[in-house]
């Protein structure tokens, strides 16, 4: 599995085919060296702390997910049932890779692991996104966030 | 993914990110991107392999101190080793022939089998540390099976939430069922790759049985949500017979 070749040819010619937004230009941000970044994760897994509503179709907003959330309050609700969960399952870290960061972090390898990390779930429409995208940018900017890791599943 | 990436990067924060699915990334072109050949639904590969998940993470974050771009692709050379299938593992039930059962009878099917993985249930989530993905119904797992088996018998269902409908209601028990069922099914030392997890719950269970009936039951149902949910959010497209 992986590979589109590994898909079954009607899922893999959805995913190949798939409409892409056109955004005009590809913007580019810098930073210093990453072992002066602090680093955050936003996934699009539609990850939900335990009790907080699961994502629903066309749910275009983000759920916050605190560095100090213990791994069995993490939820994974995206929609899309043709996604494996049984990675998620085992170990957390297969989507949402806090436990690297932190272990990067304390060998020096990242300046340090944002306090705040986020979750959107993919299958919506993007131009939606757009505004709570720019929120979670305004709140990634308190935590002085400059090395986001993006999960998509 | 990379629209999500896109916002980011305007408003000055720099991004990397995994992708799955090549064509897709080189058509967005995101600033920076590291293609992994894992299976969709793990992007940092192996479960339960640090040492293979810090090279991912490390190879992304790496692209972040690039000095040109943007627009930067690149290839994880090496294949999530979970993948591959593991000999020694073994299906937790003895297999459940639906051939050989009518469709009246699959609901006392699926309360009778599901009860049965407790036991394994309860081992693979003591190996976690307790840790447990079910609980998006907000039901407990004996609540979400009879959910399950009520709808597919046909009885008028009542959501146990005022916030959610009797029909994404459904949709939340069957995802806990699912997580229910492989859960148990990771008990243990071996180490099942998804797909021999998902071979066993869909040909080999009654609850794999029941929800493929769900679905086929609800494909034409004049309720339009019940039909979007049975076609699209109950059986994976790769699990539907004749699919591919």
């Amino acid at each position: 599995m992986v590979r589109l070749t590994d898909l079954p040819p009607a899922q893999a010619k959805r995913y190949g085919e798939l409409d892409c937004p056109n955004l005009g230009f590809t913007p580019f941000a810098s930073g210093p060296p990453l072992a002066q970044r602090r680093v955050a994760i936003v996934a699009s897994a539609g990850l939900v702390v335990r009790g907080e509503k699961p994502f629903r179709g066309g749910d275009a907003d983000y759920r916050v997910i605190p560095s100090s959330t213990p791994p069995d309050q993490l939820l994974f609700s995206h929609i899309s049932i043709n996604l494996d969960r049984t990675g998620f399952q085992e170990d957390w870290n297969t989507v949402f890779p806090l436990d690297r960061l932190n272990a990067l972090a304390e060998e020096r390898v990242i300046g340090s692991v944002a306090a705040t990390h986020y979750s959107f779930m993919g299958a919506t429409d993007p131009v939606l996104m757009a505004p709570h995208a720019r929120a979670v940018a305004g709140l990634l900017k308190q935590d002085r966030v400059d090395a986001v890791l993006l999960s998509p599943v | 993914m990379s629209a999500l990436g896109h916002y980011l990067e305007v408003e000055g924060i720099p991004t990397v990110a995994i992708s799955l699915v090549r064509p897709q990334t080189e058509r967005t072109r995101p600033p920076r991107a590291l293609w992994v050949p894992f299976e969709l639904g793990r992007p940092f590969g192996a479960p339960s392999d640090a040492a293979f998940q810090r090279r991912v993470v490390l190879a992304a974050l790496r692209l972040l101190e690039a000095p040109n771009g943007p627009v930067l692709l690149e290839d994880f050379p090496d294949d999530d080793p979970r993948a591959r299938p593991d000999p020694a593992w073994r299906a937790p039930l003895a297999r459940f022939d639906p051939a050989a059962t009518a469709h009246d009878a699959l609901p006392s099917a699926l309360e009778i089998e599901a009860p049965q993985l407790a036991p394994l249930y309860a081992a693979a989530r003591a190996q976690r540390g307790g840790r447990t993905t079910v609980g998006l119904s907000g039901m407990t797992i004996d609540a979400a099976v009879r959910y399950v088996a009520d709808f597919l018998r046909g009885k008028p269902m009542t959501s146990p939430s005022a916030e959610v409908s009797p029909v994404l209601a459904l949709r939340f028990a069957a995802d806990d069922l699912k997580a229910f069922y492989t859960e148990a099914a990771s008990a243990g030392s071996a180490k099942p790759s998804s797909r021999q997890i998902g071979d066993w719950f869909w040909n080999d269970s009654a609850a794999g049985a029941a929800l493929q009936a769900l679905r086929r039951t609800h494909l034409d149902s004049p309720d339009d949500r019940l039909k979007l949910i049975a076609g699209l959010f109950l059986v994976p497209g790769a699990r539907v017979p004749n699919s591919c």
